[in-house]
């Protein structure tokens, strides 16, 4: 399902619940619990940026190095506490000056360890949003570590905003990772004791791994044995009644088995060279052509053994049918780095989307590489014997739940088999990287194919049934004019109609594109501007779209590439993007050559508005607020970019400014459905559920397509203790709902 | 009945026993992996619109663990940090004044804290340092440290009758009972073959404890004769968090599990669990039964909620 917008469109913070999450909005947070948990918002849910607390009883916390009773906290900051060691390194290192963070942040990278303050450091995550006065409590760092971490538990697909962020760099003290990598091995035999010591240092490493720690220095191994007093004591007071051995022996007995396999938490990777030969299909392998390799293997080894690891837990976890489990957080994060939505390459956190990998394939690897990471993920996937008894279940065993149904899409199984046989067959020789390279194209062509609803962004346009503009001469310019007109769902079909006719018109794609978009419908607006990127790839009005779209699906690698290939093609700013760049974006260059494009003519107004939209993609609402008024100024009359704005004050919990800028949106265009959902949005966020369901109802009533709106309607009338009109919202009777919620 | 959503996850909830309407809950950053805590002191108002008043709210640069309230001083909480500190605040005095203690000995994340409620003086922290500390008001470092267990002490509660005795349960399996006045511990039995992570003494027989471990089970002992458990409760899918016996009904306790429900059971009875509540949407990590309002229970978890409600009614009903 396509992710809520928050630039074209709604903000992500369509629940009124989690969004504004405080004591004062209690119904709200009831709510949550009460549908959240079998509603399909739920996963748009967590895609909240994590809310502050916006209770006005609420103490704001004090500036942190106020922090009352941090004197008690000095002895805390010696380099070997646990602690905040890479805050106080950023906040030291900060700069002042708006524009302070990047350097910052480069700073950072090139010195992480940076001497600690004397102050306790909170992390900063609760009180008023932050401002760019105080831009030290509100950098990068904290938001991507805080991020990752709530990834490790929740679900939130934009866990890592700042996107290839090498995690390491992030200045976490060895204190902070001893606090992970502890806590998170205490926490995981609590919660998978009936699982072997195996099962859970795995689980613990494919976390430390992702974070790049250190999993062989445990400051808390796991349990000893058995207290041998208590043992003693224990069989003397059992006397003669002693039948046969006590199952605590043979627990013990196991135990230590097992710790003999295990004392090295990579022991599975010693099981595997044990079974497989020291590097003996990697040298072979790598003789055989592919002789780079060898650097991927060593990265990515215990990443991709860590991505099996969490498949199995996830397995494991899936069997448990209670749906509130498979609603949990911590179980949804599970899922995810078991589809590969969250991988390390190079030491980088990266996340992908489930149906990227074909993107990831051609924009990130040779397809040497790429074969490499495969076939190692493979091979591991064949390693010890439980890991294919668990990949099996997970293959033909109950699926119910939908990460696995997303797993077992991808076919993973047969593609094994397929690899099976090759090696079984003998199959690698000098031309075997071709087969292979063919093999894994026919592979792909048929996860395109499969048209997998996961894969929202890729979809596949669908026309309407009955359309009557077929046949009309000039359907373009009849859609034009219905799109001037505000009347967008017959402008729908009046551009459907053209693109029908003339399926090369990129034009026609493109206004077929907004006229989705601003009616509230992603995905056929995505699917749409597709089509408009295939029929001229340099348009730079549907490269922004896309941009915009994918920031939207919070896809960061994405939206990348087309915001950079927006500024690429742009005559004027051209000459900044360094063709070579394309093949491996980083955020912070890319926002680098904005910035440099806005500084070169800071009277376009569309640089600004493209920064803007990368300021979302790293959650620095403030700038890209700035950003977007900054447009404004040049382009007042632009209903989109007041959409923009308030989206985007939405998202940084100041929906009251949000609704005044989707006022502006509407009265440039009343007919504007996407600004009336996301008006109701923003009354739900402020707890006003009366209006918004009006607002949604409005919505609705022009374009009763947008399931979106259904949903937050949904919602709004629970809040709203409107549970009479539940019935009408679910059989979509507008009739009832337009008549007992008159926008007044 | 009233709800509160908390910034970060909860990780402890406990009723004053000073005032009905009052209760004290413990939080944690990051499910307590990694960031700040905040310790929140919250009163129960009748007015359905607002039915929480925050009466104060204290921020720790490392998770809260556990939260236990003074027995002596109406507005002193005791917080076990997740920084091996153990730091007392006086809701009484204005926020710069708090805390007004930090003790900085565990060298280890402090997982417990229990005020004795009958010595109202002195106080008990566990730690993932392997220890129990005992602590009074009047002194700034521990009067004893008890090592003898072998891995994380995750719980260490007073017995309500006894001043000087106490059991502590851990990850090393077993459950120790100990008296403050011997040099070492006097009891030591292993009631369950997996980490217990809780116990509690009933509030009516003082020979009466319960535990409860990661084997999903909670275990009801009667010390004097431990080799039998007196009930065996099964029903949690998960680990089971926290266990608390019912102040005012002499068989019944609640308890609170990964599995994210919280369940009330009478342990006298064959078909022992009472009732399941399943509202939380998290692993639902803290529990308590009111002392002044019977039937008044609290529970929190990590989905950031808070519930208070009486025994017998839906916690999410308005």
């Amino acid at each position: 399902m396509a992710m809520r917008d928050l630039i074209t469109g709604a903000t992500s913070c369509p629940d009124p619940a989690a969004s504004s999450s405080s004591s004062a909005n209690p119904l709200g947070a009831l709510a949550n619990a009460l549908i959240g948990s079998s509603s399909k918002t739920n996963e748009r849910l967590k895609e909240i940026p994590t809310s502050t607390p916006t209770d006005p009883s609420s103490h704001p916390p004090p500036p942190s190095h106020f922090l009352p009773g941090s004197e008690f906290d000095k002895p805390l900051l010696d380099p070997s506490s646990h602690g905040s060691h890479f805050l106080n390194g950023f906040r030291s290192a900060a700069a002042p000056g708006g524009g302070a963070l990047e350097e910052t942040w480069d700073e950072i990278q090139r010195d992480a360890r940076i001497p600690p303050q004397l102050d306790g450091g909170l992390y900063d995550r609760a009180g008023p949003p932050p401002h760019l006065q105080q831009p030290t409590l509100d950098g990068p760092p904290q938001r991507v570590l805080s991020n990752f971490l709530h990834s490790f538990l929740d679900s939130s697909r934009g866990g890592v905003p700042f996107h290839p962020a090498p995690l390491p760099m992030l200045g976490l003290s060895e204190g902070d990772k001893q606090c992970i990598r502890d806590r998170s091995s205490i926490m995981a035999r609590h919660l998978f004791a009936d699982k072997s010591e195996e099962f859970i240092d795995a689980q613990v490493n494919a976390l430390l791994s992702s974070l790049d720690i250190d999993s062989n220095v445990r400051g808390k191994g796991p349990m000893p044995e058995r207290f041998r007093e208590l043992e003693d004591y224990w069989n003397e007071s059992q006397g003669n009644l002693r039948l046969g051995p006590h199952p605590a022996d043979g627990w013990i007995t196991e135990y230590s088995q097992n710790r003999a396999n295990l004392d090295n938490p990579d022991s599975w990777a010693n099981s595997f060279q044990q079974q497989h030969g020291a590097n003996g299909w990697v040298s072979e392998f790598e003789n055989s052509q592919l002789s780079s390799m060898d650097q991927m293997h060593a990265m990515n080894m215990p990443n991709l053994a860590a991505m099996e690891q969490t498949r199995m837990l996830a397995n494991t976890l899936a069997q448990n049918n209670d749906p509130k489990f498979q609603n949990s957080k911590f179980l949804q994060f599970v899922s995810k780095m078991s589809r590969g939505e969250l991988i390390i390459d190079d030491n980088q956190v990266k996340e992908t989307a489930p149906g990227d990998w074909a993107t990831e394939y051609q924009q990130q690897y040779n397809p040497g590489h790429s074969w490499a990471g495969e076939f190692l993920n493979d091979k591991v996937s064949h390693g010890p014997d439980q890991w294919v008894s668990e990949f099996n279940d997970q293959q033909h065993g109950p699926i119910d739940d939908q990460w696995v149904n997303e797993f077992s899409k991808l076919h993973v199984g047969d593609w094994a088999d397929e690899f099976g046989q090759q090696v079984a067959e003998g199959a690698f020789g000098e031309s075997s990287s071709d087969n292979w390279a063919q093999a894994y194209d026919e592979y792909l062509n048929e996860q395109v194919a499969a048209k997998q609803q996961s894969d929202s962004s890729r979809g596949v346009y669908v026309f309407s049934d009955l359309n009557p503009y077929v046949g009309h001469p000039n359907p373009l310019k009849e859609g034009q004019d219905l799109f001037r007109k505000g009347l967008l769902s017959e402008a729908v079909l009046a551009l459907e109609a053209e693109v029908l006719k003339n399926p090369e018109n990129a034009e026609g794609w493109r206004l077929l594109g907004i006229a989705h978009a601003e009616n509230d419908d992603d995905q056929q607006a995505i699917a749409a501007m597709m089509r408009a990127q295939e029929a001229d790839p340099t348009n730079l009005e549907v490269l922004l779209a896309l941009g915009v779209s994918h920031t939207n699906e919070l896809e960061q690698t994405a939206a990348l590439k087309y915001l950079y290939g927006w500024l690429r093609h742009h005559p004027k700013y051209g000459s900044l993007a360094p063709p070579e760049l394309a093949d491996s974006l980083y955020y912070a260059d890319v926002a680098r050559l904005f910035n440099e494009a806005a500084e070169m003519s800071p009277d376009d107004a569309d640089v600004h508005i493209v920064l803007g939209v990368m300021y979302n993609l790293s959650r620095e609402y403030d700038k890209a607020i700035a950003s977007f008024q900054r447009a404004l100024k040049l382009k007042p009359q632009d209903y989109s970019l007041w959409n923009k704005l308030g989206a985007t004050q939405a998202n940084s919990v100041q929906s009251a400014d949000a609704i005044s800028a989707y006022q502006q949106a509407l009265d440039l265009k009343p007919n504007y459905v996407r600004a009336w959902a996301n008006m109701g949005i923003s009354y739900a966020n402020q707890g006003m559920y009366d209006e918004s369901i009006r607002y949604y109802v409005r919505a609705l009533a022009m374009n009763p397509k947008a399931d979106n709106a259904w949903q937050y309607l949904r919602i709004s009338l629970s809040c709203a203790s409107r549970n009479d009109m539940l019935e009408a919202c679910d059989s979509r009777n507008l009739d009832l709902l337009q008549k007992e919620f008159p926008l007044q | 009945m009233p709800v509160f959503k908390t910034p970060f996850n909860g990780y402890s909830v406990k009723f004053s026993p000073f005032y009905e309407d009052r209760l004290a809950v413990a939080t944690s950053q990051n499910f307590g992996i990694l960031g700040n805590g905040r310790l929140h002191v919250l009163s129960l108002s009748p007015n359905p619109s607002q039915p929480f008043t925050e009466i104060a709210a204290y921020d720790t640069a490392d998770g809260i663990y556990d939260v236990s309230w003074s027995e002596s001083h109406d507005s002193l909480l005791v917080a076990a940090v997740a920084d091996g500190s153990v730091k007392l605040y006086d809701t009484a005095l204005p926020p710069t004044s708090n805390p007004i203690r930090s003790l900085r000995e565990h060298t280890r994340e402090v997982h417990s804290a229990d005020y004795n409620p009958l010595r109202r003086d002195s106080f008990l922290t566990s730690s993932w340092d392997d220890t129990v500390k005992l602590w009074t008001l009047d002194r700034p470092s521990s009067i004893r440290t008890f090592k003898e267990h072998s891995y994380c002490v995750y719980s260490a509660v007073w017995n309500p009758r006894h001043a000087d005795v106490f059991a502590s349960a851990s990850g090393d399996c077993t459950l120790r009972v100990w008296d403050v006045r011997e040099p070492s511990s006097t009891m030591v039995f292993p009631p369950h073959e997996f980490e217990v992570l809780t116990c509690d003494w009933n509030k009516y027989d003082d020979c009466i404890i319960a535990t409860a471990s990661v084997d999903k089970s909670i275990k009801v002992w009667d010390v004097r004769s431990f080799r039998v458990p007196i009930a065996v409760m099964n029903g949690h899918g998960y680990a089971v968090r926290k266990v608390r016996f019912s102040p005012h009904v002499r068989n019944l306790l609640v308890s609170c599990s990964y599995d994210m429900t919280v369940c009330v059971w009478d342990f006298m009875v064959e078909d022992a669990l009472v009732s399941r509540y399943d509202h939380h949407t998290e692993f639902a990590v803290g529990v308590d039964m009111s002392v002044l309002v019977e039937g008044l229970m609290a529970s929190t978890g990590w989905d950031e909620l808070v519930y208070v409600w009486q025994h017998g009614t839906d916690p999410r009903a308005l």
